[in-house]
Order: structure tokens, then sequence, then C-alpha cells
């Protein structure tokens, strides 16, 4: 090769170090930005132009970024366990609050209840202790009215958190579209950032709600859900809807007019759709049915009973019209907490007795409708929600694991390591002076080659 | 080759010092807390537990309560049983001093009077309400089993029932007594007007009528005893039921305990171990990549 060449081989091998430092800098960059993969410069050696030379020196093939479409699919697929079981976690959780401690909670007063009946079995003619089985009843009712309250609350709040899933859904599926359009309008070179942002987006939406991602030869993403409703085609998105029906008022999600919320099976949106319609009404039901069951026996039982004037006692509490919603309504009668004197103790019509007074006291050990004990009926509510909590705690912690090893073992394919660029920047560095001064001596070796002439 | 990265060390060492951090802070809790549960979640089967021990503790704290409640009841029927038994042994006396042919018209007066002493002895012993119930009336009793016009006792104006109060899941002792049960039983006539029969007899000196009193007298003893002894045989079962009671409280509450509760000395150690853990993960996070390549470029 003629000199003049090799300074032109020269001028590209600086080119290319320059262009390798170009990259490392950007790697270095971008150290901590999300969904990054780090980029590598690819350079290839240029062929001899006729066979007394050796190259004609480096060239520029371009930059490509490195990542593992395993991994990511393995993200897409994982994101959705791990964040329905933290919807779970998170939602149950209120539920668990609202139930509040062992003995400052309905257990204890049940407990205040049943006792002040087992008083007034002792003293059936005390107005003192008619008046605390009143007080008693009447603080066991707003217990129970303002638990189902708590816990339609908990249900009302999840509601709203699954509006902002799909307004969150909505927002991320748009961003991906958009993002197709660009990526789709662009060469392969100039869109490996628009990639890096469309992957961290795609496992955003996989986080909210189970998808399953199809990329396309020209890198944009086509997005459905586990049952084939596009999300995602090309540069349009399609947003699903929060509809709200009766007779709750609840939120069903729709696509394109159709009530998908039953397909919904997982994701964040399908934790907080779980929590929403099965966990909460649940515990709802559960404690309807003590509250039910607790009415209608103390009242049957106070209704066979004769008051303080030997009249035959009539409701304890107001009766529950059903099961549902026996909680939310449970109150004590009107009549009898504007007069105590009501209260049925007596089996028979004589003041003193007091055979109702201790029936009723000992309703505490009486398994009500379903079997259980008042206190028994309370502890299996309490177990229940627990252990759903617990299960969905545990469940989220190992699939974080799974979900932490992936994003792990994707860094060690994608992720920038600052040793390694210092390593390059290094080897780009001495590859730049090196051939600077394989430049000069050429500048050299020609101003020899010129002054022969002088 | 694994290649490590910036990510992955930062990642690993905010996981770590998150979870180090969040288990100190459960085992704080538990230790300031005293409680091994802050919530049902934390074990699910162990607060079922706690729960269930509770209620049993409540429910054996109210039958101690109604054992004590019925022990002073009791020991008030006792005590008025007793002096029930001293009118009527002393009304005897009098009446077998009275039958004799040799008192004089004064003397037999004195005697009929004290007969009449010993029944109004009676009359305020059986009419005693303790807390707002006439112990003799059986379930009618927020008014006096009997009452007096004149010198006339009436009826017996309570009824046949008895107050039972549970003291424990198994068993109920009855606080009331119905009066006429040891007033009358099966007999022809009360003590009451047996005592004024009596008073009659005395004052005429007509000695089978004082015989007949007299074995009426007897065997309103042989009742009132008896019914004392039935007071006396529960009375002297509480205790053994009071600590029955008192054995499964202390069972409960330690299953309770168990469940709900710290062994301190377990939760302190646990608690410096997570101390510990966490401070190794916040000194290893330091340590993180304080070496770079980058030092020895020049």
């Amino acid at each position: 090769m003629s000199l003049f060449g090799m300074l032109g081989t020269a001028s590209r091998a600086l080119e290319a170090q320059r262009f390798g430092l170009d990259v490392v800098g950007n790697n270095l960059a971008n150290v901590n930005t999300p969904g990054y993969n780090r980029r590598i410069a690819d350079l290839g050696a240029l062929p001899p132009s006729d066979r007394y030379s050796a190259g004609r020196g480096v060239e520029v093939l371009g930059v490509r970024s490195t990542r593992d479409r395993l991994y990511d699919q393995r993200l897409y697929d994982e994101a959705p366990l791990e964040q329905q079981q933290a919807a779970l976690a998170d939602s149950l959780g209120l539920a668990e609050v609202a139930l509040g401690g062992a003995g400052t909670s309905i257990d204890s007063d049940l407990a205040k209840f049943f006792d002040a009946f087992a008083e007034l079995a002792e003293a059936p003619t005390s107005t003192t202790a008619r008046q605390q089985v009143v007080t008693e009843g009447d603080a066991l009712a707003r217990s129970f009215t303002s638990m189902a309250t708590r816990l339609n609350d908990a249900a009302r709040a999840t509601d709203a958190r699954v509006r902002e899933d799909i307004a969150n859904i909505n927002v991320l599926t748009s961003r991906i579209a958009s993002l197709n359009k660009s990526i789709a309008a662009s060469p392969a070179s100039q869109t490996l950032h628009l990639r890096d942002q469309q992957t961290e987006t795609l496992k955003a939406l996989s986080g909210l709600v189970g998808t399953q991602v199809l990329e396309l030869a020209d890198g944009t993403a086509q997005v459905m859900t586990r049952n084939g409703r596009p999300l995602v085609m090309g540069a349009d998105s399609y947003a699903l809807q929060a509809v709200s029906l009766p007779p709750s008022g609840y939120a069903a999600v729709q696509a394109g007019g159709v009530d998908i919320t039953a397909e919904v099976s997982d994701g964040h949106l399908a934790g907080l759709l779980q929590v929403r319609d099965g966990a909460l009404p649940g515990y709802v039901a559960q404690l309807d049915t003590l509250a039910h069951g607790l009415a209608t026996t103390v009242n049957a039982l106070h209704a066979s009973g004769f008051d303080a004037s030997g009249t035959a006692g009539g409701n304890f509490f107001t009766p529950p019209t059903g099961v549902a919603g026996a909680a939310a309504a449970m109150a004590i009668d009107p009549a009898l907490r504007a007069d105590p004197s009501r209260l049925a103790a007596a089996g028979v019509a004589t003041p003193g007795d007091n055979a109702i007074a201790r029936q009723l006291a000992n309703t505490r050990d009486t398994a009500l409708a379903g079997g259980k004990t008042p206190d028994q009926a309370w502890t299996s509510l309490v177990y229940a929600v627990g252990s759903d909590v617990s299960r969905a705690k545990t469940e989220q912690a190992s699939r974080a694991d799974i979900v932490n090893h992936i994003e792990q073992v994707r860094d060690s394919v994608s992720g920038v390591s600052i040793d390694e660029e210092a390593a390059m920047m290094m080897r780009f560095q001495r590859a730049y002076q090196a051939n600077a001064q394989f430049f000069t001596v050429i500048d050299e070796t020609l101003q020899t080659l010129l002054s022969l002439k002088r | 080759m694994y290649r490590v990265t910036h990510n992955t060390l930062y990642r690993n060492s905010l996981r770590d010092i998150q979870s180090t951090a969040e288990a100190f802070a459960r085992a704080q809790q538990q230790v300031s807390s005293g409680k091994r549960l802050q919530r049902a979640s934390d074990d699910p089967a162990a607060a079922a537990t706690g729960l269930r021990e509770r209620a049993e503790i409540r429910s054996v704290d109210r039958y101690r309560q109604a054992n004590d409640s019925v022990d002073s009841r009791l020991r008030v029927t006792d005590t008025v049983l007793s002096d029930i038994v001293t009118s009527i042994t002393s009304a005897q006396t009098k009446a077998a001093s009275g039958r004799s042919t040799v008192l004089t018209a004064e003397q037999r007066e004195a005697v009929a009077l004290e007969v009449e002493g010993a029944k109004q002895g009676i009359f305020a012993a059986i009419n005693t309400s303790y807390r707002g119930v006439y112990l003799f009336a059986g379930a009618d009793n927020t008014a006096p089993p009997y009452t007096k016009t004149g010198a006339t006792v009436s009826a017996y104006q309570g009824d046949a029932n008895v107050v039972q109060v549970d003291i424990s899941r198994t068993s109920t002792a009855a606080i009331t007594v119905a009066g006429d049960s040891i007033m009358q039983g099966s007999a022809g006539a009360d003590l009451f007007e047996t005592l004024d029969a009596l008073a009659t007899a005395v004052r005429a000196g007509d000695m089978p009528a004082i015989d007949a009193g007299m074995i009426e007298l007897e065997r309103a003893f042989n009742r009132v005893t008896a019914a004392q002894s039935g007071v006396g045989t529960t009375l002297s079962a509480l205790p053994g039921e009071k600590a029955r009671l008192d054995d499964l409280r202390r069972a409960s509450d330690s299953r309770r305990s168990q469940a709900e509760e710290i062994s301190l000395a377990e939760a302190i150690s646990e608690m410096t171990r997570a101390q510990q853990a966490q401070e190794a993960a916040i000194a290893v996070a330091g340590t993180n990549q304080k070496t770079s390549l980058l030092d020895y470029l020049r």
C-alpha cells in the first residue's frame, strides 16, 4: 500500500478508536439509566486492496446493544405473577388491619356481651345489669356495622386502585404504540434507545396485566392479553375501559365493549380484582353469617322470655332481613335501647327468674347457623384473612426472588460494568495513541521521501 | 463467565439492606411490644390459637366471678338457715317447758310469748334480701316471700322455682330457695301456723295440741337442716370448682402466651442477630466498587 494510503488507514483507525471511546462514554453516561442495554462498538478489518497490501485498516461496522430476548420474555412472564401477589398482599393487608388486634376487636365485644348476660343472670332484677346488657349489645352491634363498613371501604379503595391500574395500562399501551411507530419509521441502528424504552415499558405493562408480547422483525412489538385481546398492534393501541356496573358500582374491565374482567388472570390488576371480587366479599359474607346467626339466635331466645314487667320478650336485635348485609345492618332494638326493663331475662313471668339470661350467656358456647360458636366464627374469619395475607406475602417473596434472579442474569448480559468500560476506555485510548504514533511515523517517512528530491 | 455489573452490585446491596432492615425492624418491634404477632398474617395458626384461648379465658373468668358471687350469697343463706334453726330450737325448748300441768297461767303466757318471739325471728330471717334478691322467694324474688297483717303471717308469696347460676360449663348452683319448701314442705300447715297453734295450745294448756305442735316443729327442724346441709354441700364444692377454673385459666393463658408472646431472651438474641446482619449488609454496600480499575488509570 502506498504511504498516502497508509495515512488513510491511520486516519480511519483514529476514527474507529474515537468511535470506540464514544460508545464507552455513552455506556458510562447511561450506567444508571433503567432498561439501558450495554452498547458494543462493532469494528471490522477492511480487506486489502491488492496482494501487496496487508489491509486497508479498520472500519466502523456500527453499534449494537447486548440483549438477550429470552430474559426479556421471561421477565414479561414472571412480572405479572409477582405483581399479582404484591397486589394481593397490599390490599388484603388493608382488610387485615381493619380486623383489629386480638382483644380489641369483635372478639372482646362478644365476650363483654355474653359476660353482661351472665351478670344479669346473677341479678336479673338489677337495673344496672340490664343497662349493661343493653350497652354491651349496642357496642357489639356497632362493632359489627363498623367492621362491615371497614371491609366495604377496603373493597371500595381496591376498586379505586383497579381504575388506576386500568388508566396506567392505557398510558403504557399508548406509549408502546408510539414507540412502535418511531421504531418502524427509523433504521434499526437509530432505534436502540427506543428499543430499550420499549422493553422497559413492556416490563411495566406486564406487571400490571399478563400479556403476550410478540416482537416483529422490524423491532415493533405486538401486545395482547393472555386471552388474545389486542392491546397494541403496530402504531395503534387499544385502551381498556373501566365501566361502573350496578349494583356495587365497581369497575368492570372492558376491551372494545366486551367485559373481560373474568379473563384477567394475572398481573397487578388481577390481584386487585381477586381482592375486590373474591376475598373481601368472602370476608364480609363470613361476618354476615356470624351477625345473622347471632342476631337470630339471641332474638329467638329473647322472645321466648319475659321482661321485668312479666310481658313476653320482644326483639333484642333488629331482625336481619337476610344473611347478606346482616353485619352492616346490625342494631339493637330501639324500644329495648330506650327501656332496658324490656330486656327479657326470665323464663317465666316472674321478674326474679334468670333462665333466659343464663341461656343467652351460654350462647357463647352455642353453635350458630354454620356450626360454629360466635368465637369460633370470628376466629376463623381472622384466620382466613391472616392466612390469605401470609400466603400472598410468601408467594410474592418467592416470585420476587425469581424476578430478581432474571434481572440479575439479564444485567449480567446487558448491564454496564464500570470496570469493563474503564478497560475498554484504556484499550481505545492506547489504540488511539498508537495509531497517532503510526500517523507520525508515516508523516516522518513521507518527509524523508520528499526530502530525497532536494 | 458471569459478568458482574454496576447495577447488579447496587441492586443486590440495596435489596440486602432492605431485607435485613425489615428483619431488624420486625425483631425490634417484637422486643419492644413483647408480642410475637403484630398481625394475624405473621402466624395465622398462632393468631387463631390466641383468639381461641382468649375466649376461653374470658368465659373462665366469668365463671370464676359467678363462683365468688354464689359463694357470698350461699354464705348469707347458710347464716339465715342457722338463725332459723336456732329459733326453732328455742321454740322447741320453750314449748317443752310449757308442756307441764303445774304452770300458772302467767307462766304459760310467758312460754307462749317466747314461742311467738321465735316466730318473729323466723319471719325476719325468711324475708332476708341480699343484693336486692329475697333469698327465700324462689324466682319471684322481688318481693318478700311472707308478709304479715297484724300478727298473722301470710301464705307463701314466692314461687316454687329457684334461680340457678352457672358456675362452670357443666355445673350450676341455686342462689335462691323456695321458702315454702322449708317453711311447709309436705306438711299440712306451715311453720308460722304451727307456731301460732303451739302458742295457743300452750296458753290453753292443751297437752295433745302441744305434742302435735312439737312433732310439727321437729319436722320443720329436719326440713331446715336438710336445706342447710344442701347449701353446705354446694358451698364446700365451690373451692374445688374455683381451683379447677384457675387451672383451666392457667393452661389457657400459657397456651395464649405461647402463641402470642415472645420469649424475651430469644427475641433479644434474634434482634441482635438481625442488627448484625443489617450492619454487615450496610458495611458491604459501602465497600462496593471502592476499588475500581479507574483508580489505576493515569
